[in-house]
């Protein structure tokens, strides 16, 4: 009977030190984009809308028809002609080439404001998930507030207060825009926290960071880019409410909703000007809006009716926290 | 549940606390001295001697500690008296209470359309899952969700009442008059309330109880009305609230369109006058309404679901 004591001591795992056998080291990357081909179709639509949407913003100084400032005042509110493919406004300033221009600080202040309220909202959700308590408390008590405020007149507010400047602008937005990222991440977090892989983990003794890093983050980055996307096309359309209430991006710049503004009085001989800007926000906001959902709800696979009379139930996550007061 | 109650109450009451202090605050924040601000507002001259200022800080009691200012504005606060619209020169609350109860009405019918198209969409879409009907609704609240109402708004005014002359263009007396920025203001509630009830019927309908109550030989229609609804309303239920809340003040640029004497335009024209007592009183307001709202939602979540009610108490 062989002794307990000659057995060989059992090796120890600890895929979070470098040496050792070769580690499990989460691709991030992947892991984001798993079953991108499994996608329902409104997904490759949106992501191909959005690409070329950026690509043209991107390429503008190269390939706008003209200079976005250049007035042609014998040739105002012209209609769309070969010349001016979207016509021109009440300066005689190519449509086209003012959407092109304006669409780079839509995009960009909305993209800036969002990934601020990503990062501050998931930070601050992953910590009260993890302290719990009064800490907790105290942070979704302030969410729960937040959420009644309107975005537009905090925005307005704190403009009113600070002057417009495009910080203002970003700031104003972040107050009350990192909410659902705090609430998504909080019940994300709770959720993994519980799990029996995590606290495997932790009677392994691995730190906390390698617990965050292997465990935590990849199975919230979905959920959380799925939010941003979702939450894009809200930012997009809140910056140009603010331009259109002339409290956004200021003159000589300007931005989708700030050439609504200035179409406002030409409606009725040149209801184009009042068109066009608002179909270019609504066709972004629609993209990132579908590869949000398509990120989000897997692909539904048909199963023949149940009992209930309701098919293939599996659990949508993001809807109810996503669908905030504006 | 009485606990829950109370619980509820004393956060409400926090929070109404901090926000008034904020509220209190507004004029100190941005830097300069609030009576001289004042006096520019009241006479747009930038040359104002020191007396002149010193003599209005001391009329207000500016000049007073300012914890004592707060306690003094807040006493006054609690009974509704937020002082005198700088431009206007009338109290703030009248003012305020009228344009809140056109905003509460516009808030109301854009709501309630939004919710008498979206929850039996979203019923009809969890209850054939990946059917024509589901992917309609998906994409219908995927377009309304997508459209900014400050160019629905516009385009709306075009057609019907420019082109077609079926309604007026703005303004507000009459039950005309609310329609077509109602609908606009419907479009993006509506696509959250039809993708919330959507996710929230479908997560119901796979319930063991759902299944029993089938199983008892109790028709598809029925369950879904006895037992379905009741459970799946719950998160639209809490939507609308927010929303409801939201509106109150968030339907500034539709107001402006439409020229509705509502609360969102009365804070806009006091933003851009600096119009300090308008702000103040209708921020406070608006949030009490909106947190007292927010609060009986959370109640009558309770109410209606007893496992709630166990496990917060």
């Amino acid at each position: 009977m062989p002794s307990l004591t000659t057995a060989p001591p059992p090796t120890r795992r600890e895929p979070w030190r470098r040496s050792g056998p070769p580690s499990h080291r989460p691709n991030l990357f992947a892991v984001a984009i798993r079953g991108l081909r499994t996608r329902h179709w409104t997904f490759y639509l949106g992501a191909a809308i959005l690409l070329l949407v950026l690509l043209v913003l991107l390429l503008t100084p190269w390939i706008a028809p003209y200079d976005p400032a250049a007035q042609d005042l014998s040739n105002r509110l012209a209609g769309p002609s070969t010349e001016h493919w979207l016509g021109t406004d009440h300066l005689g300033r190519d449509v086209l080439s003012r959407l092109m221009w304006g669409g780079r600080f839509s995009v960009t202040i909305a993209a800036i404001t969002l990934v601020i309220c990503a990062v501050v909202g998931t930070v601050l959700g992953a910590f009260a998930a993890r302290r719990g308590g009064w800490v907790d408390e105290v942070l979704m008590r302030t969410v729960d507030v937040l959420v009644c405020f309107p975005d537009v007149l905090i925005a307005l507010l704190l403009i009113a207060l600070f002057g417009t400047s495009y910080g203002t602008l970003i700031a104003a937005l972040t107050i009350t825009g990192w909410t659902p990222f705090a609430r998504l991440m909080r019940g994300l977090a709770l959720e993994i926290n519980a799990k029996e892989y995590v606290e495997a983990a932790e009677i392994l003794g691995s730190p906390k960071w390698y617990i965050l890093y292997r465990h935590v983050i990849p199975n919230a980055i979905r959920p959380v880019l799925a939010m941003s996307f979702l939450r894009f096309g809200h930012k997009l359309i809140t910056v140009g409410a603010l331009s259109y209430l002339g409290l956004g991006v200021q003159p000589p710049d300007s931005d989708w909703g700030a050439m609504l503004l200035e179409a406002q009085p030409y409606m009725e001989t040149a209801a184009w000007l009042g068109i066009i800007p608002g179909v270019a926000i609504f066709i972004t906001a629609l993209s990132v809006t579908m590869i949000g959902q398509g990120l989000d709800v897997q692909k539904p696979r048909r199963k023949r009716a149940t009992v209930t009379g309701a098919r293939d139930a599996s659990p949508v996550r993001l809807a109810p926290i996503e669908g905030e007061a504006q | 549940m009485l606990k829950f109650l109370v619980r509820r109450t004393l956060v409400l009451v926090i929070t109404l606390g901090i926000v008034s202090v904020l509220a209190f605050l507004i004029p100190y924040v941005g830097g300069g001295d609030p009576a001289r601000k004042i006096l520019q507002a009241r006479v747009s001259d930038p040359s104002l001697t020191q007396a002149q200022v010193d003599a209005l800080s001391k009329e207000l009691g500016l000049d007073r500690p300012i914890l004592d200012q707060y306690l003094h504005w807040l006493g006054n606060a609690v009974t509704g008296d937020f002082g005198y619209s700088y431009t206007s020169r009338v109290p703030v609350s009248t003012l305020v209470v009228p344009a809140l109860s056109v905003s509460i009405s516009l808030a109301l019918a854009a709501l309630v359309v939004a919710l008498v198209i979206a929850l039996p969409l979203g019923i009809a879409a969890a209850t054939r899952r990946g059917g024509k009907i589901d992917n309609a609704a998906t994409f219908a609240s995927q377009t309304a969700v997508s459209a900014p109402e400050y160019w629905v708004g516009p385009v709306l005014v075009l057609i019907f009442a420019q082109y077609l002359g079926w309604l007026p263009s703005g303004g507000w007396s009459g039950a005309a008059y609310i329609v077509m920025p109602a609908i606009a203001l419907a479009l993006r509630p509506m696509g959250y309330f039809t993708q919330v009830s959507r996710a929230a019927m479908t997560e119901v309908l796979a319930a063991p109880y759902i299944t029993a109550a089938r199983s008892r030989g109790l028709s598809f229609p029925r369950t879904l009305v006895r037992h379905g609804l009741r459970n799946g309303i719950l998160p639209v239920m809490t939507l609308f609230s927010f929303w409801f809340a939201g509106l109150l003040g968030g339907s500034v640029v539709i107001e402006v369109i439409f020229n509705i004497p509502g609360m969102g335009r009365l804070l806009y024209t006091s933003v851009i006058n600096n119009d300090v007592p308008v702000i103040q009183g209708g921020l406070m307001w608006i949030l009490t309404i909106a947190v007292v709202v927010t609060t009986i939602t959370d109640l009558l979540y309770g109410v209606l679901n007893p496992a709630i009610r166990v496990t917060h108490a």
